[in-house]
C-alpha cells in the first residue's frame, strides 16, 4: 500500500493551482467559445486594436488608411508597399532583413482596396524590437531613388506579369460598380500607364499624407496590453495629422454596368451585386454567399452549394461566391474562371441558382448548412490572422468598431428563409456589375443571362 | 574606386582647410585636368564594378554631362589642345558628384560582409 502523503506532495500543489483546476473542469463536449474580439484602446494617440490568447507568437500589423481607394494618382499605394522595409534614416534594408531573420521574424506588407497592411510576426518576446522597426518604417523610410530603379520597380513589374484573367475582372467589376475610388484597380496591370504618376517622390508624398496617427491603427495579435502601453509610444516620430490630407475621400457610390475585355488564355467571368459594407453588415448577405458557396468542403462530392451544382453542368469550370466589404459599400460577386464555353454555361447556371433563390425554392435543410458555412466562414477568418488584423484595423481608422464575433454569429443564426428570397430578389431587381475576361465571341453578354445593367 | 585621401582629416579642422585652401587650389590646377574642362571625379577609373555600379545611379543629366566632358577631353588630348581660358573647370564647379555614391555603395558592401560573418552570441 501506498500512503497519501507518499503521494509526491508536487502532484497535490500542482492540482491546487487555478489552471490545472480548470482543465480538469472541461469536458469533451464542452462547447468553445469563440476567440476574443479585438478590443481598441488609444495608446499615446495611436489606435490600437489588441488582443490576446497567450500564444507564443504576435502578429503586428500597422493598418494604414492607404489602399488603392484612396491613392492620389493611380500605383502610389502599390509603391508605398514595396518601399516597406526598405532603407531607413537609421538602418539599411539589408539590416532590417538580417534582424528579422536572426530574430525568426517574418515582415510582409500588402494592401486591399481600403488599406495598406504593414506587418511584423514574430516570437512573442521580441515585441519592443519589432514595434520600434514598424515605427521606423512608417516614419522614417528614405524613399531613395536608385531603390526605386533597382529593387520597387522590378518586384512590380514581376507581380504585374502574374495578373491573372479573374483578378482583372474582378478589378473591372469594381471599376464600373464604383467607377473612381473603390473602383481603381487593386494592382495596377502591364498595360495601365502608372509610370507617369509612379517614382520615389510621389511615393514619398504620398506616404507624408498617409502616415499620421489619424489614419493608421496599430493592431496586435497575441500581445501584452501591458508590453503595448509601454512600446507603443515609439510610434511618437509619426506626425498627429497630415499637412495635406488624403486628397480621394469621397464616399462610395454603387452605378453597374458591363466590361468586355479581350485576353488570351483563362477565361474569366464576373457577376457582382451591392453586397454588405463593414459598416452595415447584412446577415443573409453572408448567408446567400454561404449557399452559393462554389467550393466543396468535403471530398469526392460538389456539396450542397448552388454554384458547385451549376458548375457540374459545366466540366472545366469554377465558380465561387464571395462578398468584398469595405468600410462604405461592399460588393457580393461570383466569379467563374475556366475554358471559355464552360465559363459561358456557368454564368448562365449561377444566374439561374440566383433566381431560384429569388423564387424561394431554397430547402430547409439547405438553409441550415448554408448558415452553419457563413458561421464557420466568420470564425475561422477571425481566428486565423490576415483577415482578421485587416478587418480590425480597418474598422478602426474608418471610426468603426472592431468585427464582433458573439453577436455577428447571433445575427447569422437569426436569417430566415423569406430574408433570403428578399435579398436575392433585390439583387436581381437592381442593377449588376458584369466583367467578362477573355473569349469575348463566346463569353455572354449580361443581358443574355437576363440581368439588368 | 576613390583614391585614399588626407581630405576627411583636413576637413574636420577648418582652421587646416583654410589654411591649405590656396595649396589644394594650386594643385588641382597644377594636376591639369581642369584645363580640359574634367572635374576630378571624371578621372575615377571605371574599371571596376562599384563604380559601373554607382555610374548607373548616376541621374540622367549628370551622366549625359560627365560623357560630355570626357568625350571633349579625349578630343583635346588627341589633338594636344586645351580650352579656352574661360572655359576651364572653376574650382566652385568641382564638386564630387560620383564619389559619394560610391563611397554609399562601399558601405553597402561592407555592411554585407560584416552581416554575412556575424557570430551570435547568446546571451542564455
Amino acid at each position: 500500500m501506498i500512503s497519501r502523503s507518499a503521494l509526491t506532495r508536487g502532484s497535490q500543489l500542482a492540482l491546487r493551482r487555478p489552471d490545472v483546476s480548470k482543465l480538469a473542469q472541461r469536458g469533451f463536449a464542452a462547447v468553445a467559445s469563440p476567440k476574443a474580439s479585438y478590443e481598441p484602446t488609444d495608446i499615446a494617440g495611436v489606435k490600437v486594436a489588441a488582443r490576446d490568447d497567450h500564444g507564443p507568437t504576435t502578429r503586428l500589423a500597422v493598418v494604414v488608411r492607404a489602399g488603392t481607394r484612396y491613392e492620389p494618382l493611380p500605383g502610389l499605394t502599390v509603391g508605398l508597399e514595396e518601399f516597406a522595409f526598405k532603407n531607413t534614416q537609421k538602418r539599411s534594408a539589408l539590416r532590417i532583413t538580417r534582424e528579422a531573420e536572426l530574430l525568426g521574424g517574418q515582415l510582409t506588407s500588402y494592401h486591399t482596396r481600403e488599406a495598406l497592411v504593414v506587418q511584423a510576426s514574430f516570437l512573442r518576446e521580441d515585441l519592443p524590437y519589432f514595434t520600434e522597426l514598424l515605427a521606423e518604417v512608417i516614419s522614417q523610410t528614405r524613399y531613395t531613388t536608385h531603390e526605386f530603379n533597382e529593387e520597387v520597380e522590378n518586384v512590380i513589374h514581376a507581380k504585374q506579369a502574374k495578373i491573372g484573367a479573374v483578378a482583372i475582372a474582378l478589378d473591372a467589376a469594381h471599376s464600373v460598380a464604383f467607377h473612381t475610388g473603390l473602383g481603381a484597380p487593386l494592382y495596377p496591370t502591364a498595360n495601365t500607364p502608372v509610370a507617369s504618376y509612379l517614382n520615389e517622390n510621389s511615393v514619398a508624398d504620398f506616404a507624408d499624407a498617409a502616415y499620421s496617427k489619424a489614419n493608421i491603427a496599430v493592431v496586435a495579435d497575441g500581445a501584452s496590453q501591458a508590453g503595448l502601453a509601454k512600446w507603443i509610444p515609439s510610434f511618437k516620430a509619426v506626425p498627429a495629422t497630415s499637412a495635406e490630407g488624403l486628397s480621394n475621400t469621397a464616399a462610395s457610390k454603387y452605378h453597374g454596368g458591363e466590361q468586355r475585355i479581350a485576353k488570351t488564355g483563362t477565361n474569366a467571368f464576373v457577376l457582382a451585386f451591392p453586397g454588405s459594407s463593414l459598416g452595415d453588415a447584412k446577415p443573409e448577405t453572408a448567408v446567400l454567399v454561404g449557399l452559393l458557396g462554389g467550393e466543396s468542403s468535403i471530398k469526392w462530392s460538389p456539396g450542397f452549394t448552388l454554384l458547385s451544382k451549376a458548375t457540374a453542368a459545366a466540366p472545366g469550370a469554377h465558380a465561387h461566391a464571395a462578398n468584398f466589404a469595405y468600410s462604405d459599400a461592399g460588393l457580393l460577386t461570383i466569379q467563374i474562371s475556366g475554358g471559355a464555353a464552360a465559363v459561358r454555361k456557368a454564368a448562365e447556371e449561377s444566374v439561374k441558382a440566383l433566381k431560384s433563390v429569388a423564387e424561394g425554392t431554397v430547402s430547409k435543410e439547405d438553409l441550415v448548412k448554408a448558415i452553419a458555412k457563413a458561421k464557420f466562414d466568420l470564425l475561422s477568418g477571425s481566428e486565423t490572422g490576415g483577415v482578421g488584423i485587416v478587418h480590425a484595423g480597418a474598422n478602426l481608422v474608418h471610426g468603426g468598431k472592431p468585427l464582433q464575433v458573439a453577436e455577428t454569429v447571433k445575427a447569422l443564426e437569426s436569417v430566415t428563409a423569406d430574408q433570403l428570397k428578399a435579398a436575392a430578389k433585390a439583387l436581381l431587381e437592381g442593377k449588376a456589375s458584369v466583367a467578362a475576361v477573355g473569349d469575348l465571341y463566346v463569353l455572354p453578354f449580361a443581358e443574355d443571362l437576363g440581368l439588368k445593367v | 574606386m576613390a583614391p585614399p585621401s588626407l581630405a576627411p582629416f583636413i576637413l574636420k579642422r577648418p582652421w587646416l582647410a583654410k589654411a591649405l585652401l590656396p595649396l589644394s587650389n594650386w594643385y588641382s590646377n597644377a594636376a591639369g585636368y581642369r584645363q580640359l574642362g574634367l572635374r576630378f571625379d571624371d578621372l575615377i577609373s571605371e574599371e571596376d564594378e562599384t563604380v559601373l555600379h554607382a555610374l548607373k545611379r548616376l541621374p540622367a543629366k549628370e551622366n549625359y554631362d560627365r560623357v560630355f566632358r570626357i568625350r571633349r577631353a579625349t578630343q583635346l588630348s588627341l589633338t594636344h589642345k586645351l580650352l579656352p581660358k574661360n572655359e576651364w573647370t572653376k574650382a566652385e564647379e568641382d564638386v564630387p558628384y560620383l564619389a559619394p555614391l560610391i563611397a554609399v555603395l562601399e558601405a553597402e558592401a561592407k555592411e554585407k560582409a560584416a552581416l554575412d560573418n556575424l557570430e551570435i552570441i547568446k546571451r542564455h
